[in-house]
């Protein structure tokens, strides 16, 4: 009986362990190690920031799910792997009681998602900073506060400035703070409160609505057409201001200091910012047999896990190879750890990089999107099924192959609401099979906004969480 | 940096012209589903 053990539950790992369970679950020993003992559906918390949805409509409890799957759950936050043959195992503490527990594996599936990094910029973040973050579930819920009391005094006159991005350099999930912006902008609008709010997007985008992935681009009517102008006339159909090219530097109280691509420096005031941290893998110890570091062979500096792609090509080379992008998820070093999700280290970014004459790389991180996360979560679960019953791999889906679709919500109203559908193929340009300039089939790719999007973005919430929940059809339901 | 490009009048009237979107809604559905299926799903 062959002991998969995965790290996490979120799209990537908790995709993996459903497939799993349904592959080999009767048959070998599936364990999930979860710090959290729910699923989070991470896309409806912009919701929750503006006080439209409930936190617990976003949450369900994992375990009834796995008792019915196969799966064993294991409540606890991992901390040590020690991936040397012979004696492969993972140490974490069990939630509650800090019991140690000790997970032995033949296969690993390292999807923890990624460590929130607020440390690596002074005075950012809800717990030691003075900014809100919609990336987890408690932050969406001080967000919502402190944005719902900021309407309150709203309603007494006051004018505010809110300022929305990313608050790092290397920041990505671009796509999660431009929902976040449209949804307030929606919510100050229905509450008769707009003309009091001076709203500002500040980006480390190269351009508005790059998005970490280059630009989306379309071909309509023979018309080339990019998210750039579209989103440009989303944010000036609404009144929102924009500043991109821009790293943040520091912050402190009301105050955002930041650098832009001509090396400028400049500081701007706010009563309310949400902005979003880099991202960097979870600060795991990697262990050798003789007790000694051996994190090099396992992820990258940020932290983020090594697996089958061609890491170190300067961009330029990196934006004409496609091949280097992984298309197993599989540790080069040991081979039976693989990594999903946003845990997996890319081998590097989408949109173009730029450092400024100060040195300040300002350079959107590659996204991996829950759907990204969920397709890798499934090729890496059907891959270990293979191993075990075949003794090959039969799966393989780099992201210069994936589809992916992306709704951007843009106010819940399923009346008056509005989303941005956007479909992109293949999320990593591959110069070499799209022969135009961005690397993407113009056919395939869409985009297009209306009321049909924020249907979409209700629909896919309960679809999704029907899928999570492994109720009947759930492998139709795409990731 | 900001430039004036804003949506036409006749974009935003297809973009809340309810029927309309509704249509829109199924050939979106079909078409994400297209696409993935069309992937490699492997
Ligand atoms: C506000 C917001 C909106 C978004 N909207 C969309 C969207 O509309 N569409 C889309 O495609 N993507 C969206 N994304 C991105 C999407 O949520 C992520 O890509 C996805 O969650 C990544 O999946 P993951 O499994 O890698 O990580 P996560 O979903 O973060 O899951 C990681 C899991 O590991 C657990 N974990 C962490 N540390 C440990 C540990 N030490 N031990 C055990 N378990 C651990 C965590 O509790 C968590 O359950 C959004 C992101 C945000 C923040």
């Amino acid at each position: 009986m062959a002991k998969v053990v995965v790290i996490g539950a979120g799209f990537a790992g908790h995709t993996a362990a459903l497939y799993l369970g349904s592959r080999i679950g009767r048959k070998h020993e599936v364990t999930v190690i979860s710090n959290r003992d729910v699923f989070g559906y991470v896309p409806s918390w912009v919701w929750v920031g503006v006080g439209h949805m409930k936190p617990e409509k976003t949450i369900f409890k994992l375990k009834p799910v796995y008792d019915k799957m196969n799966v064993k759950f294991i409540h606890a936050a991992a901390k040590e792997i020690h991936p040397d043959a012979g004696n492969q195992y993972v140490l974490g503490d069990e939630v509650g009681t800090g019991k140690e527990v000790r997970l032995d594996y033949d296969y690993l599936v390292i999807a923890p998602g990624p460590l929130l990094n607020f440390a690596g910029m002074p005075g950012l973040g809800p717990e030691n900073g003075f900014t809100h973050s919609i990336c987890s579930l408690p932050h969406a819920i001080k967000t919502r506060d402190a944005y719902l009391a900021l309407c309150e005094r709203m309603k007494k006159g006051e004018k505010v400035k809110i300022v929305i991005g990313t608050g790092h350099p290397a920041a990505t999930c671009q796509g999660a703070a431009f929902e976040y912006i449209v949804n307030v902008h929606k919510d100050l609008v229905k509450k008769g409160l707009r003309d009091k709010a001076d709203i500002l997007w500040l980006s480390n985008e190269p351009a508005v609505g790059d998005f970490g992935v280059n630009g989306v681009q379309i071909k309509r009517n023979g018309h080339l057409m990019r998210s750039e102008e579209f989103l440009t006339s989303v944010f000036n159909d609404h009144g929102i201001r924009y500043q991109v090219k821009t790293g943040v530097t520091k912050v402190e109280e009301g105050k955002s200091h930041w650098q832009n691509y001509e090396g400028e420096e400049g500081v701007t005031e706010f009563d309310f910012s949400m902005l979003i941290p880099q991202f960097k893998g979870q600060p795991f110890k990697y262990i050798g047999k003789d007790g000694e570091d051996i994190s090099s062979k396992m992820v990258n500096p940020a932290g983020f896990v090594l697996v089958d792609g061609k890491y170190g090509l300067p961009y330029p080379e990196l934006a004409q190879t496609p091949d280097a992008w992984p298309a197993r998820y599989q540790n080069p070093a040991y081979k039976n750890v693989f990594a999903a999700g946003i845990a997996f280290a890319p081998p590097g970014p989408i949109s173009k990089p730029f450092t400024n004459k100060n040195n300040l790389a300002i350079a959107p991180a590659p996204p991996r999107t829950g759907m990204v996360s969920g397709m890798i979560g499934r090729v890496v679960a059907l891959n270990i099924a293979d191993l075990i019953e075949k003794g090959e791999m039969t799966h393989s889906e780099p992201m210069t192959e994936m589809v992916a679709a992306c709704i951007a919500s843009m106010g819940d109203s399923l009346w008056d609401g509005n989303a941005v559908t956007i479909v992109m193929r293949p999320v990593v340009p591959d110069r070499k099979t799209y022969q135009n300039e961005f690397g993407r089939d113009l056919f395939t790719s869409h985009l297009e906004m209306g009321v049909s999007g924020a249907w979409m973005k209700f629909m896919l919430h309960h679809t999704f969480i029907w899928k999570f929940k492994a109720r009947p059809g759930w492998t139709i339901i795409p990731e | 940096m900001q430039t004036s490009q804003e949506f036409s009048k006749a974009e935003k009237f297809w973009m809340n012209f309810k029927l309309y979107q509704f249509w829109r809604f199924i050939v979106l559905n079909l078409k994400i589903l297209a696409a993935v299926y069309q992937s490699k799903r492997s």
